[in-house]
């Protein structure tokens, strides 16, 4: 099992190598680009020298390889250089907007495992009644439903029917607030945590479906155990192993959505960053953002992969 | 049936058996009752997005003194503030939707069957390297990698006739998005139908790799596309009208689901609530049907993958 999770250390850096490697071609190597996007320093009929000397101050009239390993030096101590519209330090923008989404997306899994999970047990319990056949019809239409549609929803239709909307001008910090800040941060959460729920109580329910008709399961009943016991200790037990998977997944996709939801619900977070950077055309900002959105996607998939050994002893690498 | 085959037509050797294609569809309608909804919401959306020109429609791009008026017979589902009929732009926009949507998947999916097979059947430094390729595409989350996709590559796109640049750059990112996924499941069922007994047969008499791969296996994997297909279409559709949505998708001003709910529209939302609510409706709609079909397709066509998802 060690040895499993040490070569799977050992693969972390080379995938954000590829990674960034890979970003960095496709944002930083068009000609001009980011010297280009710096509107605010070069005059609009700019000269070919105000280029060049821009790209000079840049640094990007190196080569290519040299100013990724550069880019890749500065990132490895935790510089992710500037940003080009504002000339801030990256890692600070982050470091100082990360914890919101970090927030957001916790929230998310949490009403995501709390609604999710009893749902799928509710639907696996007796499959085909009325109950389980509504359940699907409700979780395959909470996959459907694009966020940013439920967010629109949600902050129009209170606003029509009772004059009350959910967005918050000013974000308060959790440090500042708690209450304040949960009480702006639970909207976002839960328009993330409709399609995560639902795609969550699917997976329970099939996963469940797959014991429940298997000999150890009736064994259990027939020894008299009471159906409560027999469901959540041994058909729900045998389907974590799967739950931990999509859950891990899902934290992808909520970080994912974040992009939107921030944007929409006005929270500074990473995602708003991103949306920011995207539209200032700033690579810079780009790139630092998306390596640290890889970064975290990429350890919560090897946690869920290292936390199967715990769950399942069956399971041995 | 047997039976009465071969009582009725004793080694009659002309004997046609009946075709069943209407007889698997009737089975279809009867077993899968969500499945045949979705598909003719499906068929529907299909038709509004063909025959646009002839429902009612005006020109969804064309300004009008019409402004934010609430629906009416004139303007089945209102106006926006420009006066745009939303009615012409959510069959329109429909256009947009599935044209991406089937792009993507029928280049994605193809695709990523083709260097699954490659990759699994062959194995070696080949499959080493799409593996390492793969692993280095699905380390960042699906729309997060679209968007920044989607604005990096730019200038330079190829001419597509009937597409605009900013669609072709959609589907492009979309494409590079989801074909590493479709290419890791089927990658799984090469490997798994790579030792059967036909393929080892095949060998025996003598096919050559490439016959096997497109004769023997691919074949076999026409199940698994057709359920990949169906699930993956959906999943195109949103992702193209999220990047709409943030303002990355098709050229401003062409209808589109996504990019309808977004930018400056968003303050008259309150006030004209059908700006906002039909092409959400529209979207919602079309991939809840393509979900339900493709749920139903699944259990029909592949019974192995019944309980996965």
């Amino acid at each position: 099992m060690w040895a499993y999770i040490i070569r799977r250390l050992i693969a972390v850096p080379f995938m954000l190598f590829g990674l960034s490697a890979l970003l960095f071609w496709l944002l930083y190597l068009r000609p001009g680009n980011a010297a280009l996007t710096n509107f605010g320093l070069v005059s609009p009929d700019q000269t070919k020298d105000a280029v060049a000397n821009l790209e000079k101050d840049l640094g990007l009239d190196r080569p290519a390889v040299v100013q990724y390993f550069d880019w890749a030096g500065h990132a490895l101590t935790g510089d992710l250089g500037e940003s080009l519209k504002n000339r801030r330090s990256i890692s600070g923008q982050i470091g100082e907007r990360l914890p919101n989404t970090v927030e957001i997306a916790v929230l998310t899994i949490l009403i995501t495992a709390a609604i999710g999970i009893p749902v799928g047990i509710l639907s696996a319990i007796r499959p085909g009644s009325w109950l389980d056949y509504s359940l699907r019809v409700v979780t395959i239409a909470g996959i459907s439903i694009p966020s940013f549609w439920v967010a629109t929803l949600l902050l129009i239709l209170p606003v029509i029917w009772w004059g009350w909307t959910p967005l918050h001008q000013n974000y308060v910090n959790f440090t500042t607030d708690p209450l304040e800040n949960l009480r702006i941060v639970i909207w976002p959460a839960l328009v993330l945590a409709v399609s995560s729920a639902a795609y969550v109580a699917r997976i329970v329910r099939s996963s469940m479906l797959e014991t429940l008709y298997s000999d150890y399961v009736r064994t259990a009943r027939a020894k008299g155990l009471r159906e409560r016991v027999v469901i959540i200790q041994h058909v729900f037990r045998s389907s974590l192993v799967t739950l931990l998977t999509v859950i891990g997944l899902q934290f992808g996709a909520v970080l994912g959505g974040s992009v939107i939801a921030e944007q929409i619900f006005a929270i500074p977070g990473i995602g708003l960053l991103t949306y920011q950077a995207v539209f200032n055309v700033d690579y810079t900002l780009v790139l630092g953002v998306t390596m640290v959105f890889a970064l975290m996607f990429v350890l919560i998939n090897l946690a869920v992969d290292i936390l199967y050994t715990f769950v399942d002893p069956r399971i041995r690498y | 049936m047997t039976q009465a085959t071969a009582t009725s037509f004793p080694l009659d050797h002309e004997y046609v058996p009946p075709r069943r294609r209407l007889g698997g569809l009737r089975r279809f309608v009867t077993r899968e009752p969500l499945g045949t909804i979705g598909a003719v919401v499906v068929l529907l959306m299909i038709f509004g997005a063909i025959a646009a020109p002839i429902l009612h429609t005006t020109n969804p791009k064309a300004f009008s003194a019409d402004v934010l008026s609430s629906p009416s017979w004139d303007h089945w589902f209102g106006t926006t503030r420009e006066g745009k009929d939303v009615w012409s732009r959510v069959l329109y926009g429909g256009r947009v939707s599935l044209k991406i949507g089937l792009s993507t998947v029928v280049i994605s999916v193809l695709g990523g069957t083709l260097l699954a097979l490659v990759s699994g059947y062959l194995g070696g430094i080949v499959d080493f390297v799409l593996g390492r390729i793969t692993d280095v595409l699905v380390a960042l989350p699906a729309i997060l990698f679209a968007l920044t996709l989607r604005t990096s590559i730019g200038q330079d796109v190829p001419d597509v006739p009937g597409m605009s640049q900013g669609e072709i750059l959609l589907v492009i990112a979309i494409c590079v998005v989801f074909t590493p996924v479709i290419f890791r499941i089927m990658r799984g069922a090469v490997l798994e139908q790579r030792n059967a007994v036909y393929v080892e047969a095949a060998r025996v008499v003598g096919a050559s790799e490439l016959r096997i791969m497109f004769r023997h296996l691919l074949p076999n994997l026409a199940g698994l596309m057709i359920v990949i297909t169906s699930t993956t279409l959906p999943a195109a559709i949103l992702t193209e009208s999220a990047l709409s949505f943030l303002g990355v998708g098709v050229e401003i001003g062409t209808p589109s689901w996504g990019a309808d709910l977004s930018g400056n529209a968003r303050q008259f939302f309150v006030d004209a609530p059908w700006i906002a609510i039909f092409p959400g409706l529209a979207l919602s709609l079309t991939v809840l049907a393509f979900n339900l079909l493709g749920d139903s397709l699944r259990d029909t066509l592949d019974p192995r993958l019944r309980n996965k998802r």
